[in-house]
């Protein structure tokens, strides 16, 4: 478990720290022996760092080319697409679109839906409402929700991040919910609790720092998530029509009718999606895996 | 707690399900832009050809007003009429249903019948070669783009290899026991894609629950006692392992149910409640979209009953309590 | 206890019970002996509406088309031929005339007569339906069969285009039907009350909403050598992905693909064994209009700088792959040849010239060159061909310095905001403008219903009043060309191009009748009509 990181700064975290290695640390030397995971990470971080350098990689693809669906060649290594676009250009510059919107969404929805499991778990009467409220919103059709309303409200980066966030929430409350309960009954809580009136302290100082590896899984969950999300939707024509994303790629190969017939354009954006969320997953059942190393064990 | 009050408190929430669905659905056609009146009044019209038609539908009237004839409506069993097609929304929304029913049915059996031995196998062989292999396939399932691979599908078995057609559920001018097969090699592609997408979620946790379960003590009590480990791991673990997995198929339903099919069925011209809803969204057909969305809420109440007894079943805890 | 076998196979069994409920029984014996083929038709959206004075997709065009007849046909040039009506015209000013074919009838048995045709006019006139006649009947009065074969028309006042016009986009329906139902506006007639009623070549007999549309031959159908349909059967199957319909053309699973392909997949469908592609020439066009009701916009030299800022070459050889030919900036396109104007060209793309313009209006540019002025773009998401073009309409025009900012909207909520003028620049087309003095009439008088640009100019207003009182058509072509002059010179109205179609379909079938536009195409009724299949 992940004791020791709840446990006070000022009492003996030092010396502990010492005599056996932090769980932390041991999670990541199991992980680090995992091909999976380390793998997963580095793919993780070069789409990241590929969001990040898309100006140095490639032009911003804008106006028109005049060879339209070309297949891969040495001028254009995605390709084509209908209007002579640059595939690769569109990939590159996609990244980030489609890591901003993963980000963002992902963190209003682990902020709001993480607040929400702790302060339930801490005031129990809340509780009972929190739970009763998510639960509701996990029988809910989300994407078809998602899609009403992106619709109605108009299709804009906005938009999708809000609109992904504000339906992705209830699973990360439910998820970390279960977890703060567990914290909130261990005897280091009560304790604090004859210790301090303030729940603020308790719950940022104890409850917080115990769920936050679950957190961690959720972000990367999340995330990963709302990139097949945001592709499905802007695949349906409700994406951002004014920036590049790598839904908007296959949406234009949708309309353009050249999705069996310019197998490049489908392709490299479904594998930059694949390569994603494969990467998250992996690497979130990796950490879980290494986490829990030690029971899985006996 | 008595059977009665169990099914009571049961019948309840799957009341407080559907209202909450209906609201939220309520609430967010009526408060978000978008103007209901476009889809049954032509802005040509003359003003008052515009507010008769638009007093017929009740959309004069205030929110409050109309949330509650809209309710008591409902209670009646009268989803409403249509704006777009001037047809009775229920005639609109159950031909549709079923289809997407037998979608989600069909590829659920596949998803648990191969599932639960990958599951098995990669809990067993946990941090081995075959637990790896286990993981990755599963995974792979689930970060794909559905209709990249939809039309992928379609490109090999339908058009290459002719092995299935292309759209639809089901041929024209086929019969009897024809029907059936028609019906059958129709579904079959779009049914892998769901397959695919869902399968890994119901591996992983399958695999997570079984090595916990592993290492509780019945299950060392059981290895000590001299079960054989094949037995301990088929009979004593998957069982406790089911539980978690028999709520996640109840969760699957709602997700592909509700959301995942929307993408197969366009790609595969699938003649299910998916695509109905998106086509209702384009024409802000608001009663049919109340009814989708009403309709859907039902279906995942039923899903979560049939999930409860199923829990039943499995958990004699619960069968004692029950 | 516990067996995991129950569970499935409960969930089998629902499926297996779902399929057994609805497994339909064979034809009775009999029927079951038609050795004619079926033919499959491909289209992406499904039915709305069943009633087409009120319908408005292209699905519901085309399939009520097989259903309903309409009384003129339309040649490639716009001009108007025999259908339903054998001959047509004005008595005097405010009285015109439609002699019907005699004998015809209805597939349930009743005769169609001038009656159907009075009923249905003067019904479209009373109910308002939302459907494209009620906008061609401003000038109509009233309607009576004076014999069976004979309808009379009276106008309000005279109106050169009304008999023509109504006579082209009317569908004629049962009296018998529809008037017991109500009010046209919004009689549904999904077949609930015993089945469909048809005087074109196919009636509609069974649908499974999201997948098909099954019609059968009706036997009586005179407008064709044989007086009935070649194909025993029409589907229309239901593809909302282009994609996978196109796979099924290729596939066999289809024989035609009804709406037009798009621009980039006809010349490797055209090299594709076992499919042909027929070429349809538009009568339509696309266009932009500025909202002259804002400020900046309503001064003619920003109208002009936008005009001058557009890559029309571009957006004609790369976004429609050469598909598409220039209307010299005019209404009146090259296929009204009658009626075109070979002195009028094209605004030329350059930006240079817009910045002058915009100097010259006394906008003064920033530092980076961008003058103080931006533009909302609104576009419709259900046209892929302008979803394409709008980027290249917006990186022109950054380049003269101007902002356009992009929004592209669901089809139903752009068609309100167009209505209500909630735009700076308007981007759309229309599939059929086939008569100069009602188009000009519905797009440039104030009030007009397609006077998206609000323009109220009382020198192009009397060209076209005259314009609709001339019954003579060379005397109405100069009046045209001046009008037309105009609004391409105030740049009322920016006309960028008409597109040619392709549809395609596979070669086993042949015999089918191209018609303009893809409203009519090769699935107008005449055509799937006289359609046969080889071997």
């Amino acid at each position: 478990m992940t004791m020791s990181e709840v446990v006070p700064e000022t009492t003996t975290a030092e010396s502990t720290v010492d005599e056996t290695p932090r769980p932390a640390r041991t999670t990541w030397r199991t992980f680090r022996r995992e091909p999976l995971g380390i793998s997963a990470l580095v793919v993780l971080v070069l789409l990241v760092v590929m969001a990040i350098a898309a100006p140095l990689l490639a032009h911003y693809p804008t106006g028109y080319g005049d060879v339209v669906l070309a297949p891969p060649s040495g001028a254009h290594w995605f390709g084509t697409d209908s209007l002579g676009l640059d595939v690769y250009a569109e990939v590159v510059w996609g990244a980030q679109q489609s890591l901003l919107v993963a980000a963002a969404s992902s963190l209003i929805a682990i902020v709001f839906g993480t607040l929400l499991a702790v302060v339930g778990a801490y005031f129990r009467r809340i509780d009972a409402v929190i739970s009763v409220v998510v639960d509701l919103f996990l029988s809910l059709p989300i994407l078809p929700l998602m899609i009403m309303v992106a619709a109605l409200v108009g299709p804009s980066t906005m938009t999708i991040i809000l609109v992904i966030a504000a339906f992705s929430w209830p699973e990360v409350t439910r998820v970390v919910r279960s977890q703060a309960l567990s914290v909130v009954r261990l005897p280091y809580v009560d304790a604090a609790r004859l210790m301090t009136s303030s729940p603020v302290w308790i719950i940022t100082r104890h409850v917080i720092p115990a769920v936050s590896p679950l957190i961690l899984v959720s972000v990367v969950i999340t995330s990963s998530r709302a990139v097949l999300t945001a592709a499905s939707l802007a695949f349906l024509g409700l994406g951002d029509p004014n920036a590049w994303s790598w839904g908007r790629i296959l949406y234009e190969a949708q309309q353009a009718g050249a999705m069996s017939t310019a197998w490049w354009l489908p392709l490299f954006p479904s594998l930059a999606i694949f390569l994603l969320v494969l990467a998250s997953t992996l690497l979130s059942t990796t950490y879980n895996d290494a986490r829990n190393r030690k029971r899985s064990r006996v | 707690m008595s059977l009665a009050l169990f099914v009571l408190k049961r019948l309840g929430r799957g009341v407080l399900t559907i209202w909450f669905a209906v609201t939220v659905t309520f609430l967010l056609l009526r408060l978000l832009p978008g103007d209901p009146a476009l889809a049954i009044a032509s802005p040509n019209m003359t003003a008052g050809t515009r507010a008769a038609i638009l007093a017929e539908y009740g959309l004069d009237q205030s929110l409050p007003v109309q949330y509650v004839k809209y309710l008591g409506q409902l209670v009646q069993g009268n989803l409403g009429v249509s704006f777009s097609q001037g047809i009775s929304v229920s005639d609109a929304l159950l031909e549709r249903l079923p289809w997407t029913l037998l979608l989600v049915a069909s590829s659920l059996v596949v998803t648990v019948l191969v599932g639960i031995p990958l599951g098995v196998l990669a809990a067993a062989k946990s941090g081995g070669l075959a637990d790896r292999f286990v993981q990755l396939v599963a995974v792979t399932g689930q970060s794909l783009f559905v209709p990249s691979v939809g039309i992928l599908l379609l490109y090999v078995f339908g058009l290459r290899l002719g092995l299935f057609p292309i759209g639809g559920a089901y041929g024209e001018g086929v019969y009897g026991g024809q029907w059936y097969l028609s019906v059958i090699s129709h579904a079959v592609l779009p049914c892998l894609s769901l397959v695919l997408v869902q399968l890994g979620q119901y591996v992983l946790t399958m695999r997570s629950t079984l090595i916990d379960a592993l290492g509780e003590d019945y299950v060392t009590l059981a290895r000590a006692n001299g079960v054989p480990g094949r037995r301990v791991l088929w009979k004593h673990a998957l069982r406790n392992a089911l539980l978690p997995t028999t709520t996640l198929v109840g969760l699957q339903v709602c997700l592909y149910l509700v959301g995942g099919v929307i993408l197969i069925e366009t790609v595969y011209a699938y003649p299910g409640i998916g695509r109905g809803i998106y086509e209702a969204v384009v024409r802000l057909d608001f009663p049919v979209l109340q009814g989708a969305f009403l309709l859907l809420a039902a279906v995942v109440v039923v899903v979560n009953m049939i999930t409860d007894i199923i829990y039943g079943v499995l958990d004699p805890r619960v069968k004692a309590a029950a | 206890m516990f067996r995991p076998r129950t569970a499935l196979a409960g969930a089998a069994a629902v499926a297996v019970l779902f399929t057994a409920a609805c497994a339909p029984s064979g034809p009775p014996a009999g029927e079951s002996a038609v050795s004619d083929a079926t033919l499959t038709i491909a289209t992406t959206t499904d039915v709305v509406n069943y009633n087409p004075l009120i319908g408005n997709s292209r699905s519901d065009y085309w399939i009520t088309n097989l259903m309903y007849p309409h009384l003129l046909s339309i040649q490639p040039d716009g001009s108007k031929g025999p259908e339903l009506a054998e001959k047509w015209g004005y008595v005097n000013d405010t009285t015109g005339f439609y002699e019907i074919k005699p004998g015809l009838t209805w597939s349930d048995g009743q005769p169609l007569t001038a009656k159907d045709v009075a009923y249905t006019l003067n019904a479209v006139k009373k109910d308002k339906p939302a459907g494209t006649l009620y906008g061609q009947l401003a000038n109509f009065d009233s309607a009576t069969a004076v014999s069976d074969t004979r309808v009379e028309v009276k106008l309000s006042h005279p109106d050169a285009s009304l008999i023509p016009e109504v006579g082209f986009w009317g569908n004629v329906v049962p009296q018998h039907v529809f008037e017991p139902a109500g009010s046209v506006a919004k009689f549904a007639n999904d077949g609930s009350k015993g089945g469909w009623v048809s005087a074109g070549p196919y009636v509609l007999t069974s649908v499974q909403r999201g997948q098909s549309y099954t019609m059968k031959r009706v036997d009586n159908y005179p407008l064709v050598p044989g007086g009935k349909g070649k194909a025993a059967e029409v589907v229309y199957r239901v593809y909302p992905d282009v994609n996978t319909e196109i796979l099924a053309l290729k596939n066999g699973d289809v024989d035609v693909i009804a709406n037009s392909l798009p621009p980039a997949q006809v010349k490797q469908l055209q090299s594709t064994p076992d499919i042909k592609v027929a070429e349809v020439p538009g009568l339509g066009y696309s266009h932009m209009t500025y909202n002259m009701t804002k400020p900046d916009l309503a001064k003619k030299d920003v109208r002009l700088a936008l005009a001058h800022a557009v890559d029309y070459d571009a957006i004609r050889r790369v976004v429609l792959q050469g598909q598409a030919v220039s209307t010299g900036s005019s209404q009146l396109m090259p296929v009204l040849s009658a009626y075109y104007d070979k002195s009028v060209t094209e605004y030329e793309y350059n930006p240079d010239l817009s910045r002058q313009l915009l100097t010259q209006a006394g906008y003064k540019p920033d530092g980076n060159g961008n003058f103080p002025l931006s533009f909302r773009l609104i576009y419709s998401l259900q046209d892929p061909v302008t979803t394409q073009w709008a980027t290249i309409v917006k990186d022109g025009a950054a380049k003269a310095g101007v902002t356009i900012q992009l929004q592209g909207i669901e089809r139903n909520t752009y068609l309100a905001m167009t209505d209500k003028g909630d735009f700076d620049i308007y981007a759309g087309n229309f599939a059929i403008m086939d008569d100069p003095a009602t188009n000009m009439s519905l797009a440039y008088l104030p009030g007009g219903a397609i006077n998206y640009s609000y323009v109220d100019d009382p020198a192009l207003n009397a060209l076209i009043d005259k314009a609709r009182v001339t019954f003579q058509q060379p005397d109405q072509i100069p009046i045209m060309r001046d009008a037309a002059k105009l609004v391409r010179d105030n740049v009322y109205d920016n006309i960028m191009y008409t597109q040619n179609l392709y549809v395609a379909y596979r070669s086993a079938w042949s015999g089918f009748a191209v018609k303009p536009s893809e409203l009519l195409s090769i699935v107008n009724p005449v055509s799937v009509a006289s359609a046969t299949k080889a071997g």
